[in-house]
């Protein structure tokens, strides 16, 4: 069942490929869409039938693939990755939804999206080290590609950049599994089994300081982080969609599933120093992000800082902030795929992100009034307003980490608030005030260009309603990654967060 | 052998304009798009007007003095329907029109004003809020005890009727305008121009009247004696006023008076519609934007039509409607200046240019601000 999530957007990559390439682009667009919509059911499917009360892997599939060198293609799906899957298959959906209409070389464009989507799909699936490393590698080609093609005018330069950081990313991560593997003299990189290693501590932290470095890069965490803004900046709209919501989630969830999953002793070592880098992060981004002039730079600064707050619950390492961390990782992946998204249509009206050209572009007439309103709307969500995921996320984030933390989370804090001072002086620069003479006659903006975002906004609406609909898929799952494996059996299950024990 | 330079003559920031009067033409250039737009624009105006001014005269004869007037919107005609109609705001903006009789009942100006303050006028009205109170000791006492209110609000109901006549002319006149549009009378933009003259001319010397029935008995406020007429009297306050002057409105621009925004003489007042930024209307609260939704709903199909072809099409229809109607408000100043200047336009005359060019200098040193040079792009 788990495989179609990788064989549906491969196939469907070659099948693009090879249809007729004097078709219209829109007709590419078209199939991408019932493609994109396919997965995107099969991960509904999925969900209905996932059990959140079980521990275990579900759906897992086993194929043993180069026994010798102890690579099996094992997938499996947990509260960790379910989450993430939707948000891979929706924000897919999402950046084909808004892909220009008469894109050059439609069927190489839609094919690498699918072949991104099946990468991200299977890192988030693999239940094998290798497998992952396999994935996560798989990944960056196609990135790799959207940059360098379909970017702005420097993308050559940030696509390269981005191709040697991740790259380096990767190879750390692999080194760091690789030495899992021969120092615990294990036969095989299958996650489970390689949960139980009982390495010493001093040899932990080797292995764990690799991996951080390398998903430090991937996250990005300040000082690993500059590929991230010229990234942003030249890729076009659909790819920066998926590289803040969908790709940076793979740092993420590699803290958790391999940092905290497989070095859990020397990770509570780490994690003062953690939470700290975390805190300097989050002030890195927020700051730099108040000193930007392009639109797109400020969200990815502001990228930069609210992925620290996943750094700082996934160090503290609580039942509730581990929950914290997932959540902030679906806010993050809504609310800068929505950013993202209001930025490019601001940018295909307008020409320009330059705060300082942009005026009053609220203005109900000859403006973008419905994308000026939506993008208030996600930075208030941005910036932690109650009634929207990100409040949620955030708040969960602080109150999990604060009794561990304080400091640290404090400083957090200071950044949230920091969050509204910079995006303030965006919305203030560009959506208000007397519209300029040149700015004045601009093209209509169409339904289609609202729609995603409308959808995204509701999204995050009805989760910051209701937080339980997402909680309850993850909540069993990170409660049991900070439990040593043998006693997971016998876990007393949360019926619900706010039984959690606030403290570790 | 001395040679004398000539001393290099000043020319007006706006030569240009002047030239283009001197040569027969319009403050607005002559152009296929331009007559279109101005000839368009002003049929639905001629209609809105025609309603505004109806319901200007409503009230000035029907309303006269009603503490309470609920109804004054409805013309006589109350009905639950009416009344559902008009909460559901499926009706004319009838506040636009009482927002430019009070911006002209404010700035004055003209024979009405000076009349409204001689003391014919004081006995009119005394002796109408006699009629209206008869045997109202409540009202009688107030009126006692504050002498001023009452024929203050006699005055305002001599302006509710005077805008409504001098818009009851220009109404037909702009409808007329359209028709002969429409049968190929009108090409150019000078011609609607003259179309304009021809009809202020014709109106100048019409009487300014107005009578109030109150039970039975007619009120005589502004006689026929006092001598009002249509052209000096309504029609260039009412060009002052409104194209001009105007009033502050909430929404605009943020006019701060305690910041010296707001000029101390009202003359210097230009909040008119000459200079009206089109850009913010389509707030809530903003009066323009009142007489730009009441419009939107009579143009013509040619020029809708010609809206949709724009960038935006229908989504800034009412900006574009703001915009075509200053286009169009220059042509009436345009008539309206020709009508006021000593000698037509095109003399040859030197002193009869001079002399034009002197009647000039004023009203162009007025229209550096405005937004002639915007409307003309």
């Amino acid at each position: 069942m788990l495989s179609a999530l990788i064989l549906i957007p491969v196939l469907g990559a070659i099948l693009l490929n090879l249809l007729p390439k004097d078709w219209a682009a829109s007709r590419f667009r078209q199939i991408a869409l019932v493609l994109s919509s396919m997965i995107l059911l099969w991960t509904i499917v999925l969900a209905v039938q996932f059990d959140p009360n079980n521990v275990q892997m579900q759906f897992s599939e086993f194929l043993p693939w180069l026994p010798t060198l102890g690579l099996d293609y094992a997938l499996g799906l947990d509260g960790l990755s379910l989450p993430l899957l939707f948000l891979n298959s929706f924000l897919t959906g999402v950046a084909i939804f808004s892909s220009n209409r008469d894109i050059q070389r439609p069927r190489f464009y839609y094919g690498l999206i699918f072949l991104l989507n099946a990468g991200v799909a299977g890192a988030f699936l693999a239940q094998n080290l290798l497998l992952f490393f396999l994935f996560y590698e798989v990944e960056i080609v196609p990135l790799y590609f959207l940059i360098a093609i379909w970017g702005g005018g420097r993308r050559g330069y940030a696509a390269m950049k981005f191709l040697i950081y991740t790259a380096i990313s990767g190879f750390l991560v692999l080194a760091s599994f690789l030495g899992l593997v021969w120092f615990s003299e294990a036969t095989t990189f299958d996650y489970e089994p390689l949960r139980q290693q009982a390495l010493p501590v001093e040899l932990q932290f080797i292995l764990l300081g690799m991996l951080l470095v390398g998903l430090f890069i991937k996250i990005p965490i300040f000082p690993f982080h500059t590929w991230l803004p010229d990234a942003h900046v030249e890729a076009s709209t659909p790819v920066s969609i998926l590289l803040a919501g969908v790709l940076l989630k793979l740092g993420t969830y590699g803290l958790l599933r391999f940092g905290v999953g497989l070095y859990l002793d020397a990770w509570v070592t780490f994690a003062p120093w953690l939470a700290f880098l975390a805190a300097v992060s989050a002030l890195y981004g927020a700051l730099s992000a108040i000193a930007q002039k392009d639109m797109k730079k400020v969200v990815a600064y502001s990228s930069i800082a609210h992925m620290a707050y996943v750094l700082l619950a996934a160090a503290a390492a609580t039942p509730l902030s581990l929950i914290a961390a997932m959540l902030q990782m679906i806010s993050h992946g809504l609310i800068s795929a929505l950013l993202f998204l209001l930025v490019g249509v601001v940018y295909k009206k307008t020409g320009t992100r330059d705060v300082m050209v942009l005026r009053g572009l609220l203005n109900p007439e000859r403006g973008l009034p419905i994308i000026g309103s939506l993008t208030i709307l996600g930075v208030m969500a941005s910036s932690g307003i109650p009634g929207m995921v990100g409040f949620v996320a955030e708040f969960m984030v602080f109150r999990g980490s604060l009794p561990i933390y304080p400091l640290p989370t404090l400083l957090c804090m200071v950044g949230t608030g920091l969050t509204a001072v910079y995006f303030l002086l965006m919305v203030n620069r560009v959506f208000f005030g007397r519209l300029t003479e040149q700015l004045s006659n601009l093209p209509r903006v169409q339904w289609g260009d609202r729609i995603p975002a409308l959808v995204l906004t509701l999204f995050i609406i009805i989760f910051g309603l209701q937080p339980g609909w997402l909680v309850r898929w993850s909540e069993t799952q990170t409660t049991a990654l900070i439990v040593e494996p043998s006693l997971r059996d016998t876990l007393e299950v949360p019926a619900s967060v706010s039984q959690l024990p606030l403290d570790p | 052998m001395v040679s004398l330079e000539q001393k290099p003559r000043k020319h007006h920031p706006l030569e240009v304009y002047i030239q283009r009067l001197e040569q027969g033409d319009a403050l607005l250039k002559d152009t296929p798009d331009h007559v279109l737009e101005v000839v368009g624009i002003l049929k639905s105006y001629g209609v809105v007007l025609d309603a505004y001014s109806r319901n200007l005269i409503y009230i000035a004869e029907h309303q006269f003095l009603n503490p309470f007037p609920f109804f004054k919107y409805f013309n006589g005609e109350v009905s639950l329907k009416r009344l559902l109609q008009h909460w559901g705001h499926d009706r004319i903006n009838y506040e636009y029109a009482e927002y430019c009789m009070k911006s002209m009942f404010w700035h004055g100006g003209g024979g009405l004003d000076e009349y409204l303050d001689t003391p014919e006028f004081a006995r009119a009205a005394e002796k109408a809020i006699q009629g209206k109170w008869k045997g109202n000791l409540f009202m009688l006492t107030l009126h006692k005890l504050f002498p001023d209110f009452l024929p203050e609000q006699v005055r305002v109901m001599a302006y509710y009727s005077g805008l409504g006549q001098f818009w009851r002319v220009m109404s037909d006149l702009f409808i007329a305008l359209s028709d002969r549009y429409d049968n190929g009378e009108i090409q150019t933009i000078p011609q609607v121009v003259d179309h304009i003259l021809q009809g202020l001319v014709a109106a100048a010397n019409k009487p300014i009247t107005y009578q109030v029935q109150l039970r039975g008995k007619t009120y005589d406020i502004l006689p026929k004696s006092a001598g009002l007429t249509f052209l000096m009297d309504t029609a260039v306050p009412y060009v002052e006023a409104i194209f001009f002057r105007g009033a502050p409105f909430m929404g605009t621009i943020s006019y701060n008076a305690q910041a010296y925004q707001i000029p101390d003489e009202q003359g210097a007042f230009t909040y008119g519609a000459l200079f009206a930024d089109p850009l913010p209307i389509g707030g809530s609260g903003i009066p323009p934007t009142l007489l730009m939704q009441d419009m939107r709903h009579y143009l013509p199909d040619y020029l809708h039509q010609f809206y949709q072809n724009t960038i935006r099409g229908e989504d800034d229809l009412r900006v574009q409607i703001c915009q075509t109607f200053q286009k169009s408000m220059f042509c009436v100043t345009t008539a309206a200046l020709k009508g006021l200047a000593p000698y037509p336009f095109t003399t040859d005359n030197p002193e009869e240019k001079a002399a034009n060019r002197q009647f000039l200098k004023p009203w162009m040193d007025r229209f550096i601000e405005s937004r002639l040079e915007t409307a003309n792009q």
